[in-house]
């Protein structure tokens, strides 16, 4: 294998280019840093993002294969990306923040874990990332929203579908508001607004939806950024002492390998991703990996517990019309986390635009229908069928971990294993849910309502942060508490999950220890 | 809403490319399918069983060109890989002894039952093993799964099927393209 090492020295060197990743390399490249993005995946520009639920696929996880156990596994392949922008290039911008009662979950309910930092500490990044990127919605219409500015841009219009299954939370007793998204409802800072045809699954190419192609990772480039792409990190290097990063090793399209060097390292490949590359640069000063000296590198891996409610409305729905992470929101049952035997936090997605294929098109929701009647059930659906989904909280548990396998890749570097099962009070939340969605939707005029099987929505955990190193992975800036320049970014850091979408909160959090390493932090709740 | 900047599309010009005597052909599926373009993964054994069974599960997979579909995306390498199967938990390298094995215990089934290949069949009689093997899988099975098989193979049915222009124009569905993809696959 040729071995390439050279005397390129970079001020920060970030892996990964997706939603975090841009973030960090954003600002440091605005701050006159020097900066180099190494991204696995290949490149991708706007008009490589074909409007097609089969080419949408190619935006999926192609690297190395994830092996995965447990009752409710984190669907990697369908949750990660593959390619410049990460997840977030196929992300549904579904953008709610988290609430206060998200962040000291052990304190107040004995449960899982705490972050090291509050709401208030959050928010004045999710108010600032809100400004730049614009997300579109009605602040007020959303009673549970905790404090933050208002949004800037108006909401997005509500569609058939949306306006059917609002009657069925009315007659219910309960609330929607219009979905925040960072989705334009009108052009907004020079990217245009959205035509409301629901491919948000197979990228945006008009950047109305904020992918890192059309914000942080296009203001990056602005600003002399540099990304190499196939170029896969197969190693973290660190000094003698064990307490500095010196760089990276990774691997390019033909395998050869490179050395680069940096003052600053983050590692902001996804959650599995990044907890796989610590274990695998284990060394003398680190022999069960970075930072992994009490044997939390990997644990508190979590997916957000997910059902679909699905039913055929007599009025015609238009459900291919808006945006693919619903037009209404509901989080009605998300301040009381504690529900008799049931525990968490829960949203509802509501009126989901609709593709004919692919796993959540409307095929696959009645996979017990075939030969001639899928026919008249698709051509019934394609006009008349409403759906919204249950979002819950998953509760970080030590077991549920990533861990190397016995199996490598093509660069000799282990495979990662990741194993994710839900107790009792998750599942106790999840079926009450299902219960309530389908009673909304009889409610609504759907005549026979059915729920779609559970699955893993988002992937969060593994390198968690936390208030010390008996406790955590890194410091409350994603900063690894054994190395003083390596930093995580990305949804890995969460020590909760919440029930909300993490995109919005990986930005904020990587607007935050982008501050840090700059040197700007900035403080909490500014008047 | 600025619905007048997008184009509905009403035609049916989805390409399929592929090399035929070392020339790069781009066809439709449908005239893959009639033209009897050759296969690089599957046999013509497969082919057929392929087909009767796609067909069977989702009326039009045949004419759609779902042999054409499976076998070009067997051929590609992981990165280039369109079928679902990447999202449900199967190796990439076990992908063509998924199908292999799928397709030659639905053959052997049909043989068992009927003493007939699965791709001559009559109807009645194809529906009959399907209420079978998408229940449980039959004893005399050794492929992957028959309910997972099944599942798998209807979702790729329904991807060619209904997935592209033409299946949205087929069931009612304004396709609404940004970027219209240049092949269908």
């Amino acid at each position: 294998m040729q071995r390439i090492s050279t005397d390129e020295v970079f001020d920060v060197l970030v892996v990964g280019s997706g939603a975090a990743g841009s973030v960090i390399a954003a600002q440091a490249a605005r701050a006159g840093k020097r900066v180099l993005v190494l991204e696995s995946g290949p490149a991708r520009q706007m008009s490589d993002l074909v409007s097609s639920q089969l080419w949408a696929r190619r935006l999926k996880w192609s690297g190395a294969p994830v092996e995965e156990a447990g009752n409710l596994p984190i669907g990697h392949n369908f949750n990660a990306g593959w390619g410049t922008g990460g997840s977030a290039l196929h992300q549904f911008a579904v953008w709610p923040r988290l609430h206060e009662n998200d962040f000291k979950l052990k304190s107040d309910y004995g449960r899982g874990l705490d972050w090291p930092i509050e709401y208030d500490d959050l928010r004045p990044y999710y108010d600032r990332v809100q400004t730049e990127v614009g997300i579109s919605g009605d602040a007020r219409a959303e009673k549970w929203r905790p404090p933050g500015q208002k949004y800037p841009m108006a909401p997005l219009p509500v569609f058939a579908q949306g306006r059917l299954i609002d009657k069925g939370f009315v007659a219910q007793g309960m609330t929607t508001a219009p979905i925040p998204v960072a989705i334009n409802s009108e052009n907004y800072r020079g990217r245009k607004a959205c035509l409301y045809d629901g491919w948000c699954d197979a990228g945006c190419p008009i950047g109305a939806l904020a992918n890192p192609l059309a914000t942080y990772l296009a203001w990056a480039l602005e600003a002399g950024a540099e990304i190499r792409n196939r170029a896969t990190v197969v190693k973290i290097l660190h000094d003698i002492s064990g307490r500095i990063a010196t760089g990276v090793e990774y691997c390019d399209a033909d395998g050869a390998r490179h050395t680069v060097r940096a003052s600053t390292v983050v590692l902001a490949a996804f959650a599995v991703q990044n907890a796989r590359l610590l274990l695998a640069s284990a060394s003398e000063r680190h022999p069960h990996g970075l930072s992994n000296k009490n044997d939390l590198v990997g644990r508190y891996l979590m997916t957000h517990p997910a059902n679909s409610i699905y039913g055929l409305f007599s009025d015609e729905t238009q459900p291919h019309l808006g945006p693919t992470g619903g037009q209404l929101i509901n989080h009605d049952h998300y301040l009381q986390k504690e529900k008799g035997k049931a525990f968490g936090s829960y949203q509802w997605l509501i009126a989901n635009a609709l593709k004919p294929n692919d796993l959540l098109g409307i095929a696959n929701t009645r996979p017990d229908i075939y030969g001639a009647a899928l026919n008249d059930f698709m051509r019934k659906a394609a006009s008349h069928m409403g759906n919204m989904v249950f979002v819950g909280e998953d509760l970080a548990l030590a077991e549920n971990r990533i861990e190397l396998s016995e199996h490598k890749d093509d660069y000799g570097v282990p495979l990662a294993r990741a194993t994710h099962n839900i107790l009792d009070p998750t599942a106790l939340l999840c079926d009450a849910a299902v219960a309530q969605g389908l009673a909304v939707f009889k409610s609504a005029g759907a005549a026979q309502p059915w729920a779609g099987p559970r699955i893993g929505m988002h992937i969060m955990g593994g390198t968690v942060m936390g208030e010390n190193a008996a406790s955590s992975v890194t410091n409350q800036y994603g900063r690894l508490h054994e190395l003083d320049n390596l930093f995580i970014a990305g949804p890995g850091l969460f020590p909760s999950s919440g029930a909300v979408n993490p995109t919005f909160t990986i930005h904020a959090l990587a607007l935050r220890t982008a501050d840090h390493i700059l040197g700007s932090d900035m403080p909490s709740n500014p008047a | 809403m600025e619905h007048d900047r997008r184009r509905f599309l009403k035609s049916s010009g989805i390409a399929l490319s592929a090399i035929v005597g070392g020339e790069m052909l781009r066809v439709s599926p449908r005239s893959a399918q009639a033209a009897a373009l050759p296969y690089q993964i599957l046999t013509e054994e497969e082919v057929a069983t392929l087909q009767g069974l796609a067909e069977a599960i989702v009326p039009g997979a045949r004419e759609g060109g779902i042999s054409h579909y499976i076998d070009k995306q067997l051929a590609a390498a992981a990165p280039n890989c369109l079928l679902m199967l990447k999202y449900l938990g199967v190796p990439f390298e076990d992908y063509i002894g998924f199908y292999r094995g799928g397709l030659r215990s639905a053959d052997r089934l049909a043989r068992l039952r009927f003493s007939l290949s699965w791709s001559m069949l009559s109807a009645e009689q194809a529906q009959t093993l399907l209420v079978e093997m998408s229940g449980n899988t039959p004893l005399q099975w050794d492929g992957p799964p028959a309910p997972f098989f099944f599942f798998v193979l209807r979702a790729d049915s329904s991807d060619v099927v209904y997935g592209t222009e033409q299946g949205f124009e087929r069931i009612g569905m304004p396709y609404m393209a940004h970027i219209e993809p240049a092949q269908a696959w």
